[in-house]
Order: C-alpha cells, then sequence, then structure tokens
C-alpha cells in the first residue's frame, strides 16, 4: 500500500515487560496472555494516517535478554524511534532504565524519538512504580511518557501514534534529514520519484535481480 | 472407464503396500545394524552417526535413548543424580526443567543460561528422562552449545556469519539478492541457538533434526538454515529487497519442510563446503570458537566407548568394591539454593508458553512416555 512516509520503531526493554504484547496489540488488536519468548528480533508494520497523511510504521520488537544485546543493537541504527518499556509490577524493570537509555542513545542517530512506556497499567493492585516516578525520570531524560496496558489496550495506540506525531514535527522543523535512511524515514513511493532511493552501501552489487 | 480407473486403483493400492512393506523391512534391517553398532566394542559411533543421518535417522524414542547418549560420549550407567526430590513441589515438567538448568549452570559457572536453551533441554528432557538429560545437556553445553553461553551473543555472531558463504557456494544470485537486502543472518538465530526447537511445532520433525544434529559437526544446524533458505530461493527473490520483508519472510519457517530431503542436502553441503573452507574462501574472521576448536577432540573421546553390556558390568563390579551409587543424592547445594531459582524466574517469566507448547505436541505424539514423566 502507497505510504507518504515510511517510519522506523524500535522497542526495547527488559524480558518479560511485555515489549510483543503492545506490539501484538498495536498490529492486530489482540492480547495473547502467554506469548512465546522473543529470541533475537522480530517484526511488525501498520499504517497510520498523520496530518491526512498514510504513514507506514515498520516495528522492531527484541529480545529483553541482556546476552542479545550485542545483536539487537545492531537495530537501533537507523530507527526514527523507540517504545522503551518498563513493566509498573517489577521495580527492577524501571530500575533498568538509565542503561536502556544509554545503551540506545549511543547506538542510535541523535534525533530519535523516545517514548516511555510504563506497561500493564491493568494490574494497580501489583503496581510498584508509581506513575509520578515514571513523569519525572521521563521529564529527566527528556522522553515522552505513557502508562499502557497491551492486555486492555489502554493508551496502546496513543503510544505508537503520539511517537509518530512527534517524528512528524520533527520532520516538519527540518531537524531530520529525510533522504537519509539512517535516520530510519524513508519517503513513500509516490514522493519518491525525484529521489531515487538506493539501498545502503553494504551490498555493493546493484546489477541485477530486480532489487531495490 | 470406470473398470480401467478400478483396475488402476487396485494396482496403485498393490504398488502402497509392496512400499510400505518395503519400508517397514527396510526400517528393520536399520534397527538390528543399530543394535550391532551398539553392541560393538568399541562401540561404532561413525556408523551410529551416519545411522543418525541418514534417512529416518534413529527410527524410535527407545533406540534414542541408547543411541544419543553413545553421540555424546555419555555414560548412561555413571549419572548424575536425580536433583533432589522435594517432597512438598508438585513435580511437573517446567519444576524438572528448571532442576535441569539450575544443576548444569551451577556446576560449570562459565556457561550462562541464555533464552532459548529450555527449548533444548525440554527435548531431551522429553525423551531421555532427567538424569541423561542433565549429563547430555551438560556435555553439549560444554560443546556444541559452548559459544551460545557466553555472557554475550558476540561468538553466537560468528558462527551466523557462516550463513551467506554457504549460500553463495550453492546459489550466488540469492547470496547477492540478499546482500543486498542488508537482511543480515538474524532471522535464523531462534533456528540455530534452540536447534530448531523454538520455531517448529511438531515434536516428531525436531527429534529427527536432533539425530541429525547430534551427528554432525557443531555448525549443522547453520548448513541447515542456509538449505532451508535456499528451498525457499523463489519465494525470497519474488519478495521487495528490503530488510524487513526479507527478515520477515524468512523468519516465518514452513511448517512442511521436506525434511529428509533438506538433512540429505545439508549434509552433502557440509562435506563439500566444511567450516574451514568457507572461513578461508570468505575471510571469516577467525574468532576463538570454543565450540569448533574442540570439536576433533570430542569427536575422538566418541569412539572410545564401551557397549552398555561392559558398562553395566563395570557399574556392578564397582558397586561390590563399595564404590559410592551413583544413584545417592547430591547434597544440598543444588537443591536449596532458592535465591538462584529465585533469578531465574525473572529471566524465565515468559517460558511458559514455549515449554507447553512443545509439551502438547509430544503428548500428541508420545503420550505414554509423557505420563511416566509425572
Amino acid at each position: 500500500m502507497a505510504y507518504a512516509y515510511l517510519f522506523k520503531y524500535i522497542i526495547i526493554g527488559d524480558t518479560g515487560v511485555g515489549k510483543s504484547c503492545l506490539l501484538l496489540q498495536f498490529t492486530d488488536k489482540r492480547f495473547q496472555p502467554v506469548h512465546d519468548l522473543t529470541i533475537g528480533v522480530e517484526f511488525g508494520a501498520r499504517m497510520i494516517t498523520i496530518d491526512g497523511k498514510q504513514i507506514k510504521l515498520q516495528i522492531w520488537d527484541t529480545a529483553g535478554q541482556e546476552s542479545f544485546r550485542s545483536i539487537t543493537r545492531s537495530y537501533y541504527r537507523g530507527a526514527a524511534g523507540a517504545l522503551l518499556v518498563y513493566d509498573i509490577t517489577r521495580r527492577d524493570t524501571f530500575n533498568h532504565l538509565t542503561t536502556w537509555l544509554e545503551d540506545a542513545r549511543q547506538h542510535s542517530n541523535s534525533n530519535m524519538v523516545i517514548m516511555l512506556i510504563g506497561n500493564k497499567s491493568d494490574l494497580e493492585s501489583r503496581r510498584e512504580v508509581k506513575k509520578e516516578e515514571g513523569e519525572a525520570f521521563a521529564r529527566e531524560h527528556g522522553l515522552i511518557f505513557m502508562e499502557t496496558s497491551a492486555k486492555t489496550a489502554s493508551n496502546v495506540e496513543e503510544a505508537f501514534i503520539n511517537t509518530a506525531k512527534e517524528i512528524y514535527e520533527k520532520i516538519q522543523e527540518g531537524v531530520f534529514d529525510i533522504n537519509n535512511e539512517a535516520n530510519g524515514i524513508k519517503i513513500g513511493p509516490q514522493h519518491a520519484a525525484t529521489n531515487s532511493t538506493l539501498s545502503g552501501s553494504q551490498g555493493g552489487q546493484q546489477a541485477g535481480g530486480g532489487c531495490c | 472407464m470406470k473398470k480401467g480407473k478400478k483396475r488402476q486403483q487396485q494396482s496403485t493400492g498393490a504398488r502402497v503396500n509392496g512400499n510400505a512393506q518395503r519400508k517397514e523391512s527396510w526400517k528393520e534391517e536399520k534397527l538390528v545394524q543399530i543394535h550391532q553398532y551398539l553392541n560393538s566394542d568399541p562401540v561404532d559411533v561413525d556408523n551410529l552417526r551416519r545411522a543418525a543421518v541418514s534417512e529416518g535417522g534413529l527410527l524410535t524414542d527407545e533406540l534414542r535413548r541408547k543411541v544419543w547418549p553413545k553421540l555424546l560420549n555419555v555414560n548412561v550407567y555413571n549419572l548424575p543424580a536425580r536433583p533432589c526430590m522435594r517432597a512438598d513441589t508438585r513435580q511437573v515438567l517446567q519444576e524438572k526443567l528448571i532442576d535441569i538448568i539450575l544443576v548444569i549452570l551451577q556446576k560449570n559457572p562459565a556457561l550462562n543460561y541464555y533464552q532459548g536453551y529450555h527449548d533444548i533441554v525440554v527435548t531431551f528432557l522429553l525423551v531421555v528422562g532427567e538424569r541423561l538429560a542433565i549429563a547430555m545437556v551438560e556435555t553439549l553445553s560444554k560443546h556444541h552449545l559452548r559459544d551460545f553461553m557466553d555472557p554475550t551473543m558476540d561468538s553466537t555472531k560468528h558462527i551466523l556469519n557462516y550463513l551467506f558463504p554457504i549460500l553463495e557456494e550453492v546459489d550466488p544470485e540469492l547470496h547477492d539478492f540478499m546482500l543486498r537486502s542488508e537482511v543480515g543472518s538474524v532471522f535464523a538465530l531462534s533456528w540455530l541457538i534452540t536447534w530448531y526447537g523454538h520455531v517448529l511445532s511438531e515434536f516428531r520433525h525436531i527429534l529427527r533434526l536432533y539425530d541429525f544434529f547430534l551427528a554432525s559437526h557443531p555448525l549443522m544446524p547453520i548448513y541447515f538454515a542456509a538449505v532451508i533458505v535456499l528451498h525457499r530461493e523463489k519465494v525470497v527473490k519474488r519478495t521487495e529487497c528490503d530488510m524487513a520483508m526479507v527478515h520477515h519472510l524468512l523468519s516465518q519457517i514452513p511448517q512442511d519442510l521436506p525434511y529428509e530431503e533438506l538433512i540429505s542436502q545439508a549434509h552433502s553441503l557440509f562435506n563439500r563446503a566444511p567450516p574451514s573452507v568457507l572461513a578461508r574462501r570468505a575471510a571469516l574472521q577467525s574468532r576463538t570458537s570454543v565450540t569448533i576448536n574442540c570439536f576433533t577432540d570430542f569427536q575422538k573421546t566418541t569412539r572410545q566407548q564401551r557397549p552398555d553390556s561392559v558398562l553395566r558390568r563395570q557399574l556392578l563390579r564397582g558397586r561390590e568394591r563399595g564404590g559410592v551409587a551413583p544413584d545417592s543424592p547430591l547434597t544440598g547445594a543444588t537443591a536449596s539454593n532458592q535465591l538462584v531459582k529465585m533469578a531465574f524466574w525473572g529471566i524465565s517469566a515468559t517460558l511458559g508458553a514455549a515449554v507447553l507448547a512443545v509439551a502438547q505436541t509430544a503428548v500428541d505424539w508420545a503420550p505414554e512416555f509423557i505420563v511416566q514423566l509425572f
């Protein structure tokens, strides 16, 4: 389907905080109480509309376990947005945010929009991290913040869409160089006539194959 | 017309029956042969290996319980004790699984748990039971899986890097297409580190692959990954040459793969282009891979095993001399360490779904054995 822009997202955060469930709720509008473990990276996509423009979100969902970071890190590069997720019922997942943030900032482009998400807001009785703490952390580090529930779908749309709005505004302000795909933004086919986008240089060989 | 058709059907029927009979007798022959290999002294591991690779693999779970340990040089008469039976705890599959993993990790501090490890452990638990699973998975963890068990996945990335040179060897066009798409090889990560246990839904397919991998070089799972990609060559080339599209396509593994065919292809591909040749040709960064480096020695040790009848006699003699019975329970260290267990629960919070899925297909496949587990 034609789109005006494609934004690349990455979802990061500790294991078991609900990253894959957030993605599934956003792309398929359903919740799987026992979701299979994510090993490496998985991928989902959905079309949204902002300012009357069709925008395709391409979302990379990553494994949370520490040892996988040397693999998932390479996906930060070329992401326009990141959802940094913790679990409001597990204090340790909140405590690890600084490490995640440092890692993300170090390996991504400096304009990447980061949305902090406190997930599992439906589990109020088991809450270990106050909403105010999430807000304070976000303020301190210049992030957008929301509490979500992948289970009830509360704020899930908003989390993904608000991140896209922020990226879109940055494009309007000219902060993002949209001709550089390393920024995680691609101009859609109908806009790309003057801009024959080739994929990055690593492959090198452009001959044959009907590729790109 | 009708008559003709009927006759045709009959003759087809007869042919099918004939085929079935041939197939059965061929299987019986293989069973007898495998038993001969098991009983020769020293055990004929090279032929056992060939049997595990060739059509049908090791055929039955009963045979797997006998042959798998030989492939890893595990003495079934000298097994670690059961990790402490707690009367107050229900022995559910998940508990056993976690106990096995904890025993191995505590005994080998250099090994790190990775998400996906349990997919391998559960397969052994279901086929060979708890004690043999500990012995086998421990050996496997120190050899075939060793690189995956580093604190980081850097060594694993190195192994994944073999995928492209293998593709290039067979289909340079497909190789170039994938290179241009910048898809990388991470789509095969879960295949590699779980020996496909995480991605295949049918237990019998997983077992067939385990026959193959246990009998092969530790890099064989990456050759198998290449063979899957090559098998899907047409679909891949028709896909938009874009990292996300190609990653998405390849990471969804088809469930109806022709396993026997692919196993035989991977096997001959390995012989045609072994890792050493690929490494030289593709100038793969040399990296100290414990898994690859210690494999030759490991394979040598497997050739000096005594058959089970001898091992049993040795065990009995040992007992008569008053040796420690291998059944004696382990001392407190393994069981009482609730802290470690809690930490482990943290990382395996989402373990349940995967295990249950495998257990479910296993129940469908071998109900009698599952019942024994509980």
